[in-house]
Formats: C-alpha cells, structure tokens, sequence
C-alpha cells in the first residue's frame, strides 16, 4: 500500500442525496495515484474534478465508497496535514504580508517561529518572490499572488499537493511560465501532484497521467499516460509527441461531452 | 501642505463664505438675536464662557465615552457568541436589525429614571445601548462574511475554531467594525447631549443649552452647541486615524493613498 498516495475505490458522491434536486457529482471512481506522479485531472464543465479533489482533501465527505490518501482515510491525512491545497484564487490575507502569509500553515503546527522563518524564506526563493517578502498580496500581480499561494501550500512539506485550476485566471502568456515553474517546483521537491485543468496543453505538458472525465455524472472515461520525457521545457510544446498526445486527449474530450449528452 | 489646502480649499472658502453671508444677513436684516445670533456674537460668548463650556464639555464628553466604551464591548462580545452559534444568530440577529431602527433617545425619561437623573451613569447607559445594536449588527456581519475558499484553506490545514477566529474572522471583521465604531462616535455625543436634555447634573453639556435657551441667552446655547461640535468631530476624526493605523491593508484606506 505504500506505493499508492491516493487510493479512491468505487466512489459516488450525490450533493442533496435524497431531495428532489439530488446531483450525482461523481459515479463509481476508481482511481490510484503513485508518490511522485503528476495526476492531470481534464473534463467538461462540471463533470466533478474539483469535488474529486476536494474529496481527497477531505473538503467534502463521499457518499458512498472508499477514499486513502497517504495510507490513511481522508480525514486522518487532513488532520495530519498530509497534503497542500492551492485554489483558482490565491486566497492570500490581505493584511498579512507575503512571508507572513507562507507561514501561516506553521504557525498553525505551532513550529518555532525562526524555523517558520527560514522555511518561509526558502520557499519565497523557490517560487521566485525574493524581494516581496514584506509585500502585501494587492501589491502584487495575479501570477505573484498564485506563487505565493504555491510556496504556502508547500510550506509544511506536504507528500501531496493538490491544485483546483491553479492558473485558470491568468493569461495565456503567464499561464505558460507558471507551467515550467510549476514543473521545476515538482522536479524540486518531487511531491505528488493531483491538479485539475480545462487546459489541455497544460495537462500535456505538465503531467505524467492525463486522468479525462465524462460529462456529469463525473465518470473516468480514459486515462492517457503522457510518455514524454520526464524533464520538460519549452521545447517541450513543439515536440510531435506533444501534439500526438494533445490530439489524443482532445479526442476523448469530445467523447466525453457526447457521453454526457447521450 | 501645499496639496493639502489645494485639495481643502473649495470647503475652506465655503466655510468662510457661510459664516460671512449669516453675519452679513443678521445685521442687514436686523434679526432678533433670540432667533438668531450672528457668529460674532457667538464668539464673544464662547470666548467669554471658556473656562465652564470646557468644564461642562468634558463632562458630557466622559458620559459619550465610557457609554461608547460599555456598549461597544457589549456588542463585541454578543456579536461573538452570536456568530459563533447559528441558533443564537438566528433567534438574535432579528431582534438587533428591528431594535437598531428604534429611536432608542425615546427611553433616556426611563433610563434616568432608573439609575438616577443626576447620576452620569444614566446618560452612559443610553449612549450604550444606542451604539450597542449598530457595533453588534456589523460586527457579526464581518465575523461570518468571510470568503468560503478562505475557511475552506483553514480546514485543509485541520484549523481550530478558535485559529479561524483569530487568524481570519476578527481581522476580516475590522474594516466592519471600523465601521460601527464612527457611527458610534457620532452617535454617542448625540445620545449623551441629547439625553440631557431631559435633565441632568448641573454641569451637563445639556442641561447647560436647555436652560441658557429658556432664559432667552441663545448666544451662550449657541457656544455650547460649538463645544458639543468640536467634541463629536474630534471623537470621530480619532477613530478615523486608529482605522488607518490599524487596518492599512483594507482597501477603502490604500484607495485614498496616492497609489497610482
């Protein structure tokens, strides 16, 4: 069991089970993911990729079915901290300064305040925000802003890092770097990344599995194993693989939305 | 400096020009100085009064702050438990939103009557209960507007209530109750000054106006007036500067900042 970080068997999750207006977000999920791994998790519009992280996260409860994170149940690698969250929005405090807002998850662990300090520093560095320690979130561009949500996540050495459409609010041109710093960042630290995307391009380019979904009711309707070499850049994108297995995702995709309409 | 009187000119030359047109109009229409005193008049009795209109100012002026201190406590700490259990915010918070639209001065008869008309602790009791529904009302509204996305980052980290409190709802609840805390300024000079008026110690703010005016000396309820102005403005200006002091982060302050 402790080759697997995420282990989900046969889970459904059903939002106002019972009621009239019951939602069947999630149908019998099977899915395991290696430490180490990227995990890209790609599908339409509210096919229940964010609910699947959040139930990794222990963010949401299941309906029914079986979900280990870490060797554990959810809730006990929630409580032991096992994994990092980075959302769509950075949800940075405002009145807390860069530094101070990587080392809120350690204050929580109560760590010494010197160590809070050198881990957050070092972060800062990784994410390439030396110089904005004692800036204030609105002092920074949206990009900066998501990388220091990135360098809190990884604060407490998480084994796991889980990302709900991390750059989905920024620009193309920024998009793109943020991929390679988030491709460094996981080369680094060699955490295990369950990430959700619309992008495929980006799921291509970052991941080593391509998880894509159906149309609701989420069901797994493929998973595309990225054969790419293991470092990437940005030659990466012109690779004939790259557009190889672009059009191999992309093709399920529109299997997946014809799935949910059918 | 410079920009400071370029900015401030326009109300400074209104302010001029209104005290010049009243002067003006009192002499040229030669109105009855029980109707209305001109400023100079006014000035004269408020220069002649120093010494007891600061004596008596000061007076009003503690009744307006220890009601401001008991009430803006009380509304803190009830906004804190009411946040903290939704049964509570759900049988209270009604009740506040209705009793903060009662004219609360209406009951200072009552309140004088039961703690004493000569005791300041009276007029203290209607200032607080006056400030106590809007500092209550808007501090349960920043203690329980934070962004879900924000608590659900807390949950991850397997937060306590307690942290959330302290580390996300209190200081996302300051701008809010920066907010309470000028309307209560304000509120608890008019609720001090005001219940007075319905009697009170000799050396009340209120008490003074009420009975210069029944001898017919306007120009001293007048000068009264001004003290009662000065106090209210500077309490709220005070609060204006320890908003900026505390929070420099909120938006509502950097927006008035020279940033761009």
């Amino acid at each position: 069991m402790s080759d697997t970080i995420i282990a989900f068997s046969n889970v459904n999750m059903t939002f106002n089970a019972g009621s009239a207006n019951a939602t069947t977000a999630l149908k019998g999920i099977d899915l395991t993911v290696a430490p180490g791994e990227f995990v890209s998790l790609i599908g339409p519009s509210g096919c229940g990729k964010s609910t699947l992280l959040r139930l990794v996260g222990d963010l949401l409860t299941p309906t029914s079915g079986d979900i280990q994170v870490a060797g554990k149940s959810a809730r006990q690698a929630r409580l032991d901290q096992e994994y990092g969250i980075v959302f769509q929005v950075p949800v940075l405090l405002e009145w807390r300064t860069i530094i101070k807002n990587v080392m809120l998850p350690m204050e929580l662990r109560k760590t010494s305040r010197q160590e809070q300090h050198a881990r957050a520093q070092q972060l800062i560095e990784l994410v390439e925000l030396k110089g904005f320690e004692q800036h204030y979130p609105w002092q920074l561009s949206g990009g900066m802003q998501q990388r220091a949500a990135i360098a809190r996540a990884l604060a407490i050495h998480p084994r796991l890092l889980l990302m709900d459409e991390p750059f989905g609010a920024l620009d193309e041109m920024t998009r793109e770097r943020m991929n390679l710093e988030l491709h460094r960042i996981w080369q680094q630290t060699g955490t295990t990344v369950l990430f959700v995307t619309h992008s495929i391009a980006e799921a291509v380019f970052l991941s080593t599995r391509i998880v894509v979904m159906s149309a609701r009711p989420g069901e797994i309707l493929h998973v595309t194993e990225v054969d790419l070499p293991k470092q990437r850049d940005i030659n990466t994108r012109e690779d004939p693989a790259f557009f190889r297995l672009e059009t191999e995702v992309r093709e399920w995709l529109r299997k997946a939305k014809g799935y949910g309409n059918g | 400096m410079g920009k400071w009187l370029h900015h401030n000119l326009p109300a400074i030359v209104l302010f001029v020009a209104v005290l010049a047109i009243w002067e003006g109009a009192v002499w040229l229409l030669e109105i009855q100085r029980f109707l209305l005193p001109a400023p100079s008049v006014i000035w004269a009795a408020f220069a002649q009064n120093l010494d007891r209109l600061i004596h008596i100012g000061w007076f009003t002026t503690k009744e307006a702050l220890g009601g401001f201190a008991i009430g803006c406590s009380a509304g803190i700490l009830v906004a804190l438990a009411t946040a903290r259990w939704t049964l509570a915010n759900e049988t209270l918070m009604p009740f506040a939103i209705a009793a903060n639209s009662v004219p609360i001065i209406a009951f200072a008869p009552i309140l004088n009557n039961w703690f004493g008309v000569d005791n300041p602790f009276s007029k203290m009791m209607i200032v607080a209960v006056i400030v106590f529904f809007p500092m209550m009302i808007n501090t349960v509204r920043g203690l329980t507007s934070v962004d879900p996305t924000t608590l659900e980052l807390m949950r991850s980290y397997a937060a306590s209530d307690f942290a959330i409190l302290r580390k996300v709802r209190l200081p996302s609840a300051l701008p809010y109750m920066f907010n309470a805390f000028k309307v209560a300024a304000t509120l608890s000079m008019i609720g001090a000054v005001v219940s007075e008026y319905f009697g009170g110690n000799r050396s009340a703010l209120g008490v003074f106006i009420t009975q210069e005016a029944a001898q017919f000396r306007f120009q001293n309820a007048w000068a009264a007036i001004i003290i009662a102005c000065i106090v209210g403005l500077t309490f709220y200006l005070v609060v204006l500067l320890l908003e900026r002091l505390t929070i420099p982060w909120h938006n509502s302050i950097r927006n008035n900042d020279d940033r761009r």
